[in-house]
């Protein structure tokens, strides 16, 4: 089978074009998904946040808090599966990272369940 | 399952697949949440018949109808750089398919359900304009199975995939790639 230049597994293909091809290598976008993982639990905070604050009658304090904790595990289940997925089959570990940032929302997760709402 | 042949280098096929499967786990994230959230918006409602459909607990629920549909749409863009996963005629993967087509069906019933609430107020489940919402949502569920097994399924025919420790799992592993895994059953 005739390939266009630069596909295929044969000749025709250097190591450049191929990483050309790629672009951002998944193995180095563990930074990105760590900063989306903050942001995205973040924005959980205000979103509870807003409703306890702005709407206690439809949603009181212990519910917004309920709906935090939850939703920051779930985020956090699906946080640590996007880093294993992109580091495996590499030799990239970022279990530090993961420990920091897993940890540190668990943390904030606590106090702000404790100490923010009405 | 049959072998593809590689279009594109293998470790570019791993890598854009992987992407793939990252938005996958994005979304899956957020569909967990919604599942949640089905109880968090009952027990509202046994308090609050008809709302509105700004309760914190429905931004929640309604979320992934936003999120869903942008990230299947994402991913039918970034699929066509995956040879292996056209559809038919070199045309979006049928899977993929089946999935935008049921969300377009919830995205329409969000105006027949407005209308609908317009005269009745009363939020109960089973009213016909909320058939269209749950029939829609499973077309796409099901749809995206599909596709979420083939993108898998193709991670470990690439290799990518660590097999398992357990060695009936690694067996398993290795049937499932000759294509005998089911020849104990079905001769």
């Amino acid at each position: 089978m005739t390939l266009p230049k630069g596909f295929g597994s044969g000749s025709g293909s250097s190591g450049a074009d191929v990483e050309k091809m790629i672009g951002r290598r998944v193995e180095n976008m563990v930074g990105l998904i760590t900063l989306s993982f903050i942001a995205a639990w973040l924005a959980t905070f205000g979103g509870t946040a807003a409703g306890y604050f702005y709407y206690p009658w439809a949603y009181p304090t212990p519910s917004g808090h309920y709906a935090f904790i939850v939703l920051t595990i779930i985020e956090a289940i699906g946080y640590l599966f996007s880093v294993k997925v992109v580091e495996e089959g590499s030799k990239k570990k970022s279990n530090g990272i993961i420990a920091a940032a897993l940890g540190g929302t668990a943390i904030g997760t606590i106090i702000i369940s404790l100490f923010v709402g009405i | 399952m049959a072998q593809m042949p590689a279009l594109i280098p293998k470790e570019v096929e791993i890598q854009r697949l992987k992407k793939i499967w990252l938005i996958v786990i994005a979304m899956g994230s957020t569909a967990a949440s919604v599942e949640v959230d089905n109880f968090v918006d009952g027990s509202l409602h046994q308090t609050s018949i008809r709302d509105s459909a700004f309760t914190p607990a429905h931004w929640w629920l309604y979320s992934h109808f936003i999120t869903l549909p942008l990230g299947w749409g994402s991913v039918a863009i970034y699929d066509r750089r995956v040879p292996v996963l056209r559809g038919p005629n070199n045309s979006m993967n049928t899977g993929l398919k089946m999935t935008i087509l049921g969300y377009l069906a919830t995205m329409f019933t969000i105006g027949v359900n407005e209308m609908w609430h317009f005269w009745f107020v009363e939020e109960i489940f089973a009213v016909p304009n909320h058939w269209m919402f749950n029939m829609g949502v499973v077309v796409a569920f099901m749809g995206a199975l599909a596709y979420v097994v083939r993108v898998y399924a193709r991670l470990v025919e690439l290799g990518a995939e660590t097999p398992g420790e357990n060695p009936y799992v690694a067996e398993m592993y290795k049937m499932a790639l000759e294509g005998k895994l089911y020849s104990r059953s079905i001769p």
